[in-house]
């Protein structure tokens, strides 16, 4: 190795210090100030010990939030001052851009095959850890392990256990003899991209799941199971009126959290080339319009596009929530 | 007689399902390093060999020399810890802010804060990107670092503010009565008490950072400042140029698993309570 470079280091580290004490001091002034402008003791603490977040919002939240609407109206490669285009980038996107729609596709199929799966292999493996099981914790730590995992490290090895020799084409290979038909080439495969990631993603995401829902079913009132068992109602009938309605907040933010994180993934698919024909997930189609093309205008359109896509699709599931999501509270409101 | 045999029946159901799951989540995890430990001439053998004989050490310390990966441990250290130092001590302000003290506009904002949460990071990544430029400060470790001192993070800022709620307020009432401050009560009463949530916190955080793609990816170009999840990155881009190294690749993914693996079992508890917070209470 050449040189070691330590003024990289020393130089971070000074700001680091300096934006740190800059902050409590603007904390500490904060609250003098307000103190001064006789706010209430305990209001001028608050507004002071917000004051970190309250800064970060606006700096880097709010003004990057404003500034990228407008951008998305611009053209703009960072060398030349931003060119408003109106509503080119839009028109591009939707009617001409040949990557755009299947990059879509792509990205909400994968959020809505792969969260309800994912779903419902963690809520069986919960019902089956809370029958009782001895040992929970050891099965628990066993299933929740390939969540903990860094998603680069997932995406290779499953790169890997995909590759057209690699694990999962030796294990299936007598039963392609068998149909005598050719391997399947799984992320090479324009049409079994989607499939692909499908199941990389079960392997990873149904661990954090399972431990979500096994505390939601350890909070399933025992009476209420005894009471039904005593009315006569079958171990179906129990899980189906009961125990799922009992547990549905705990599904419902399972499935949000989900759809929100599938939407954005990122990690996993660039460390996988797949053809270009399958299209990208937008977020890494967003990274490349912007950074590897450097048309950052572009890309703010097409990140707003994708932000207001999370929204429609949070608000419909919550909507839709309203059908099955049994929350106490309301109902002991009409009981009264 | 019938019930026990049913009950014999019921848990050998069980836990023969659980076995199955469990080879499922396994067998890739085994595979895994198993690969890590094969001769290039051992990856495409069949049937697989599960365990390679002799298995192949070098090819850590083999795969580790090809790129400065010393340097990207090192860089990956220094950004973490920096990151999660000042992650800790700004959250754990905020939340006792929102959770403890009464202003106008705090549910206001606190709504806006749990909105943030919702907001893909993608839409404020090229202003954000605008202004590190504008400062002159793309290419270091600044933009990875300096905007922990802001609170990011909305999601932790509201685990912990959860966790102060069940914190009974008659512990600080006496402390006010006795005179004391905001900072000493802060600093002697509720920093013991929030210990467990700190700590499901930084793990958390670790976690989060240690794998963090994206920021790295935009701000970093030289390779000596990559951090480990860049570096190997860069190191999948080149081996598989040629026919790609698996062997290789598998003792770096494993390298790049291994701190996180080791921190969940050292810290389980607190990995489980993190997410269980934000579930059963949001």
């Amino acid at each position: 190795m050449a040189e070691w470079h330590a003024e990289w280091y020393l130089s971070t580290l000074s700001h680091w210090l300096l934006v740190g004490a800059a902050m409590i001091g603007l904390m500490l002034a904060t609250y003098a100030v307000l103190r001064r402008l006789k706010v209430r003791r305990e209001a001028a603490a608050g507004y002071a010990l917000i004051l970190p977040w309250l800064l970060g919002f606006l700096i880097w939240n709010a003004y990057p939030f404003a500034y990228s609407l407008y951008l998305a109206f611009t053209e703009y490669d960072v060398l030349q001052p931003p060119k408003w285009v109106g509503l080119e980038n839009f028109k591009y996107m939707f009617f001409e851009d040949p990557r755009f729609w299947p990059s879509v596709k792509l990205t909400v199929l994968y959020a809505f095959i792969s969260v309800p799966l994912g779903m419902a292999g963690a809520l069986a493996t919960a019902v089956l850890l809370a029958q009782d099981v001895k040992a929970v914790g050891f099965w628990r730590t066993l299933y929740y392990l390939p969540s903990v995992l860094p998603a680069a490290a997932t995406a290779l090895l499953w790169r890997w256990m995909f590759a057209s020799k690699g694990l999962i084409n030796t294990l299936l290979s007598p039963i392609y003899r068998l149909l005598d038909m050719e391997p399947l080439m799984w992320f090479a495969d324009e049409r079994l991209v989607l499939p692909s990631f499908v199941i990389m993603s079960f392997w990873g995401i149904f661990g954090a799941n399972t431990v979500i829902l096994l505390a939601a079913l350890k909070n399933v009132p025992k009476e209420l199971l005894e009471a039904a068992t005593v009315d006569g109602a079958g171990p179906w009938t129990r899980f189906f009126k009961i125990t799922l309605p009992m547990i549905s907040p705990s599904l419902l933010y399972v499935m949000i959290m989900g759809i929100i994180g599938a939407l954005q993934n990122f990690t996993a698919p660039l460390f996988i080339t797949t053809p270009s024909g399958a299209g990208t997930f937008l977020n890494v189609y967003i990274y490349q319009q912007g950074f590897t093309q450097y048309k950052m205008g572009y890309a703010s359109a097409i990140a707003w596009f994708l932000m207001v896509l999370i929204l429609i699709l949070t608000l419909l599931v919550m909507r839709w929530s309203e059908a099955w999501v049994y929350y106490e509270v309301e109902v002991r409101k009409k009981g009264r | 007689m019938g019930l026990t045999v049913r009950r014999i029946l019921k848990s050998a159901f069980i836990y023969a399902c659980l076995t199955m799951g469990a080879a499922v989540v396994m067998v890739p995890l085994f595979w895994m390093i198993s690969t890590s430990l094969k001769g290039p001439d051992a990856l495409f053998t069949y049937p697989p060999e599960w365990i390679p004989r002799p298995p192949i050490w070098r090819n850590y310390i083999d795969a580790w020399k090809m790129l400065p990966f010393t340097r990207f441990l090192f860089n990956t250290v220094f950004i973490t810890a920096l990151a999660v130092t000042a992650e800790l001590i700004t959250t754990s302000l905020v939340a006792y802010g929102f959770a403890r003290f009464d202003f106008r506009g705090r549910d206001v904002l606190f709504v806006i804060l749990l909105a943030t949460m919702m907001l893909p990071w993608v839409v404020t990544l090229i202003p954000s990107f605008l202004i590190w430029r504008r400062l002159g400060l793309v290419d270091t470790f600044d933009p990875l670092v300096l905007g922990a001192w802001f609170a990011w993070g909305p999601a932790y800022i509201f685990m912990m503010r959860q966790f102060f709620l069940t914190i009974p307020k008659s512990i600080e009432e006496a402390a006010i009565m006795d005179g004391a401050n905001v900072v000493q009560i802060y600093w002697h009463i509720m920093l013991p008490m929030i210990r467990p949530a700190l700590l499901a916190i930084a793990v958390l955080s670790f976690q989060g950072n240690w794998n963090n793609l994206q920021a790295p990816l935009i701000y970093l170009n030289t390779m000596e400042k990559y951090p480990m999840v860049l570096g190997l990155k860069f190191f999948e881009a080149t081996l598989s140029k040629e026919a790609p190294m698996w062997n290789y690749m598998m003792a770096m993914s494993v390298l790049m698993a291994l701190p996180i693996v080791g921190l969940f079992f050292a810290a389980q508890k607190y990995f489980i309570e993190g997410i269980n917070i934000g579930a059963t209470k949001g």
